[in-house]
């Protein structure tokens, strides 16, 4: 399979009087299909890459491609078409919409490319929060549920439009060790049933030791890109 | 654009008491645009309308001693043209005295061709006691001179001139215009009557005219004089003999005018700084739509949104409460004598303009917001957590 992200000699520095430089020159593919670890130290520049890498933030220099586009070339309206079809995002903070329920929540991304929900929508959507385990508390208001809960709903909203690939910077960094495991083990069956590239930022090394591929990051540079599954076998 | 209108929706009423806040906000705005606005409206048409609700709006006139002897052929042309004429009479007037016994009190004949003078004056439905004229030195008087001569209906009494000529009438009613002018002194009756008395020769003194559109009546004015086209005859008009009053007039409009723009700005500036707040506290949502593929545009939009839906709430309600408000001046504030100080004057396209105003102020208010939220970035909303 062919690279679903490539990023080439990407440099991020924040400040303009007092410039931080954060990454150097990171050069990355992301095979399309693959299961993805960032790693590394607080304030290493993994949340730096990961927003680049899912075109939320703009590189200081280097190009960018995501499912054979260069970000740079997009307009804003084709950016947030590309977000809102090949990219889901799941953040620490899950940032549901307090204003809505669960399963409004995860229709939201089909709601926003402006088509009408059908049934087979419809059906799908409660398909997902059956998959999530959350069909008891669908109609819950956001914050009516519990942080594992809400993250397992922000996945299945991040998986509503069938996008290749799914970004996630520490999902389970608010969570007990009993659902940490229950959500990669959701995002690990997404991967391998649906073909979705996943990039996971993570503290846990047991979690990044079950990806294809560790990225560690140290001091904005790309230290170690191994295949630890492949190692262990 | 449902999206958007579905977020709105949701934001207010996930919000609500800030919801009713504002609501309330443009709706207090509204309600006293409302008030003063038909409050001063009210005055404005109660005092036009005692000034020249039974008067004549335009009139011709002669300085020849002989009187307007064309007047028929005069009335003809004028009724024949398009200005908008609801009515038309000639008339003769004069001083004299109505003599009782032993008192005489001054008076001031008013002859008419009775049956087109209904039309300015309504004097059938200003009779109270006895009935219209209706053969020659039949008379109806002011109730107040009635009242001050000890004159009953079907009295006969001598009206005298300065020059010494006396004529006989017998009085067929009474006249009540609640106007103490016309109660003391008016005498009422048919231009022949009038016109033997005075001494003119088949013409009369003046043709007095009535017109749709009261506030052009300068400008039908200037075109009868044109229709009529003597330089011997003079056209005058209600505004020139009563510019003081439309003066007065105009700087009330004005001085309402500045209230109700001050109002307007003080709301304005309260929904702008109340829907900026909103865009902060929302700035999470905003993001993670970004984040989700939502465009600027839509983006922007939920917030005009909110400003079109609060402009909505805010005026339905502003209205409500501005209507209650008049009706209730227009209730309990009252005269003596029962009729209410200000007369109740609704304007429906007025109440429907300030209330089409506080829609568009509040989308306006919504203006800045709906922009912050189009900048907002994702990365903004998760950098600061
Ligand atoms: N807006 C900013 N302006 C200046 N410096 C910034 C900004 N955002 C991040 N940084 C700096 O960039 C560096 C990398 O930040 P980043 O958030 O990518 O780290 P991280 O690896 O995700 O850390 P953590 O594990 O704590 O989340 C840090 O030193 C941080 O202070
Ligand atoms: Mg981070």
């Amino acid at each position: 399979m062919g690279n679903i992200i490539e990023i080439r000699n990407v440099n991020k520095i924040y400040g303009s009087t007092v410039k931080t430089q954060v990454l150097h020159d990171i050069s990355l593919d992301i095979e399309a299909g693959s299961f993805n670890a960032i790693i590394g130290e607080s304030g290493s520049g993994k949340s730096t890459l990961l927003n680049i890498l899912g075109s939320l933030d703009d590189p200081t220099d280097g190009y960018i491609r995501i499912d054979n586009r260069q970000i740079s070339e997009l307009s804003k309206k084709e950016l947030a078409l590309l977000r809102n079809e090949t990219i889901g995002f799941v953040f620490q903070f899950h940032y549901l919409l307090p204003e809505f329920t669960a399963i409004e929540n995860v229709l939201m991304p089909y709601k926003i490319k402006g088509k009408k929900v059908t049934g087979e929508i419809m059906a799908r959507a409660n398909e997902l929060m059956e998959m999530v385990g959350l069909s008891d508390v669908k109609h819950n208001l956001a914050n009516n549920m519990s942080g594992g809960q809400q993250q397992r709903t922000a996945i299945a909203r991040a998986l509503m439009n069938n996008p290749k690939i799914i970004l996630a910077d520490e999902p389970t960094g608010n969570l007990d060790s009993g659902s940490t495991e229950v959500i990669y083990e959701l995002m690990r069956s997404v991967n391998k049933e649906m073909g979705t590239t996943f990039i996971t930022i993570t503290h846990d090394q047991r979690i990044a030791d079950k990806a294809d591929r560790i990225i560690e990051i140290v001091d904005g540079r790309v230290m170690e890109s191994r295949r630890p599954a492949l190692e262990a076998v | 654009m449902r999206l958007s209108l579905q977020i709105a929706n949701r934001f207010l009423r996930f919000s609500k008491g800030q919801t009713i806040l504002i609501a309330l906000g443009i709706a207090v705005g509204v309600s006293v645009q409302v008030f003063i606005g038909l409050l001063i409206q009210g005055l404005q048409d109660g005092l036009i309308d005692t000034t020249i609700g039974n008067a004549a709006h335009i009139t011709v006139s002669t300085d020849d001693s002989k009187g307007i002897d064309n007047y028929s052929q005069i009335i003809n042309d004028i009724e024949g043209s398009d200005l908008g004429i609801t009515a038309i009479t000639p008339s003769i007037t004069g001083n004299g005295f109505l003599k009782n016994d032993e008192t005489s009190e001054p008076i001031f004949v008013k002859g008419y061709d009775l049956a087109s003078a209904e039309g300015i004056y309504e004097f059938a439905d200003r009779i109270s006691e006895g009935r219209l004229p209706r053969s020659n030195n039949e008379v109806l008087i002011g109730i107040g001179l009635a009242d001050n001569l000890g004159v009953l209906v079907n009295d006969t009494t001598d009206i005298f001139l300065v020059d010494g000529t006396l004529k006989e009438v017998m009085v067929v009613g009474f006249l009540d215009f609640n106007v103490s002018v016309i109660n003391n002194g008016w005498v009422v009756t048919g231009i022949d009557t009038a016109s033997s008395l005075f001494g003119y020769e088949n013409a009369v003194g003046t043709i007095e005219i009535q017109v749709d559109q009261v506030f052009e009546a300068d400008a039908i004015g200037a075109k009868v004089a044109q229709i009529v086209n003597n330089d011997k005859l003079i056209v005058d008009n209600w505004k020139d003999q009563n510019a003081e009053l439309l003066s007065g007039l105009n700087g009330q409009s004005i001085s309402s005018l500045m209230i109700q723009i001050f109002v307007l700005v003080a709301v304005v500036l309260g929904i702008a700084s109340v829907l900026a707040i909103t865009v902060i506290q929302k700035s999470k949502q905003i993001g993670i739509l970004k984040a989700m593929g939502i465009t600027d545009g839509k983006a922007s939009s939920i917030f005009l949104l909110q400003g079109f839906i609060l402009g909505i709430i805010g005026a339905a309600l502003g209205i409500l409460f501005g209507l209650l408000l008049s009706y209730a001046f227009a209730t309990f504030a009252l005269n003596p004598d029962g009729t209410p100080v200000i007369p109740l004057s609704i304007n429906y396209n007025f109440i429907l303009t300030s209330g089409m105003i506080a829609v568009v102020s509040a989308m306006i208010a919504s203006v800045m917001p709906a922009r912050r939220s189009s900048k907002l970035t994702t990365i903004e909303v998760i950098r600061n957590g």
